[in-house]
């Protein structure tokens, strides 16, 4: 048997990583976030999601992305917005049609 | 005739619930959670594929798949005793897992060509989830193989002691020359258990696990085994014990590891046969 010596002992928290797990329902469904798994590696992230999400049928597809591989971004003060951007939304332009027409009849009115 | 093939498919369901119910003793205590569930998963991957198995030869005998399961005496099952050997430590689990998703694999290869159309297509949809099976053991092997000297030490032991009672997965069934000859089996169970010890001590070299088998050990001795002197001929069931190497399963010889294991499995059927649940 080989020497001890030279692999140096890693410590326990540096063997496993995070990762993150997505899953879809089927082709036409989106991939959504559905857990996280601790594993050493990719492979063994793929079989530990593939058993811990899809064992019950839930689907056949998923993504398993390294924790420290996704690009986050957040910004709390976003709650208390500079203007209103209410606007923003499609609800915002409902009667949207009716001010055109309204508009036009105008128009025309004018250039009688 | 039919009752031939019921007992082939008893034997293989009986090697998939035993070892099923050994995963299943993990739940709870595996090494990680994640690792707890996925074993957990397979374990009833593992007795799904007993239950479809019994399903098919409840038909030809005329008993449920649950009297098939947990109603019938000890040396009524035909498992080989690799299965039904306590878990002891994660190695040997590992070990063993890995070892019979490889026997498995061959077995599943050679009963897709079935001449039995129900036997070959449930061949082919179990093959599919032992495929993950296979995958889920081999990473663990490779990751311990290629990690620590104290865990490779125990894989190592863990399998010179599993490898020492693999040949019993190999040992024919019950009139299988008639199986083969029906084209029911595709392979003979020697011949399976040759190209197993053929690809699995070519896997073992490429990770540099030194697992010394003996030349010939499993061939040689499963055709001696089938003359007939492993066959239990003392009725007292309590003095009935494997026959050594892992050999006497398929002919209901069992160790006492097996007699502890039924008596848990079977506890709550026993209580009443007749719930559904």
């Amino acid at each position: 048997m080989r020497r001890s010596t030279i692999r140096p002992r890693r410590r326990p928290e540096s063997l496993v990583e995070i990762y993150e797990v997505f899953r879809r329902s089927g082709h036409k469904q989106p991939f959504e976030h559905c857990g996280s798994v601790t594993a050493p590696d990719v492979g063994m992230a793929t079989v530990m999601a593939k058993e811990c999400f899809t064992r019950r049928g839930e689907g056949r597809h998923l993504w398993v992305i390294r924790r420290a591989d996704i690009h986050t971004w957040s910004d709390d003060s976003l709650p208390d917005p500079a203007a209103d951007k209410s606007y923003r939304f499609a609800h915002a332009y409902r009667d949207v049609v009716k001010k055109r027409a309204l508009a036009r009849s105008r128009a025309q009115a004018d250039a009688r | 005739m039919s009752d031939i093939l019921a007992a082939i498919l008893i034997a293989l369901a009986d090697d998939e619930l035993i070892i099923g119910h050994r995963h299943s003793e993990w739940t709870g205590f595996a090494p990680h959670m994640e690792e707890d569930v996925a074993f957990s998963s397979i374990a009833q991957d593992e007795i799904g594929h007993a239950s479809a198995y019994y399903s098919l030869a409840s038909t030809m005998v005329g008993q449920t798949p649950d009297q098939l399961a947990f109603g019938r005496e000890p040396g009524e099952y035909h498992n080989a005793v690799l299965c039904e050997r306590p878990n002891g430590d994660w190695a040997y689990t590992l070990a063993r897992h890995w070892l019979y998703d490889n026997a498995d694999a061959l077995r599943l290869e050679a009963l897709e060509r079935s001449s039995r159309p129900e036997l070959a297509l449930l061949a082919a949809k179990i093959r599919r989830e032992e495929r993950w099976h296979s995958l889920h053991a081999e990473l663990w092997v490779k990751r311990v193989a290629e990690g620590s000297v104290e865990g490779r030490g125990k894989l190592l032991h863990a399998l010179a002691e599993a490898f020492a009672e693999v040949r019993g997965l190999f040992e024919p069934f019950d009139n299988e020359e008639r199986a083969i000859a029906q084209g029911w089996l595709t392979v003979p169970s020697p011949v399976l258990g040759a190209r197993f010890v053929e690809t699995t001590t070519a896997a073992l070299d490429d990770l540099g696990l030194p697992v010394e088998i003996e030349p010939g050990a499993i061939t040689t001795e499963l055709i001696a085994s089938s003359s007939g002197d492993l066959i239990a001929t003392d009725e007292d069931s309590a003095s009935i014990t494997p026959a050594g190497g892992g050999l006497g399963g398929r002919y209901g010889r069992h160790s006492d590891d097996f007699k502890a294991l039924w008596a848990a499995m079977t506890a709550t059927y026993k209580i009443e046969p007749e719930a559904t649940w």
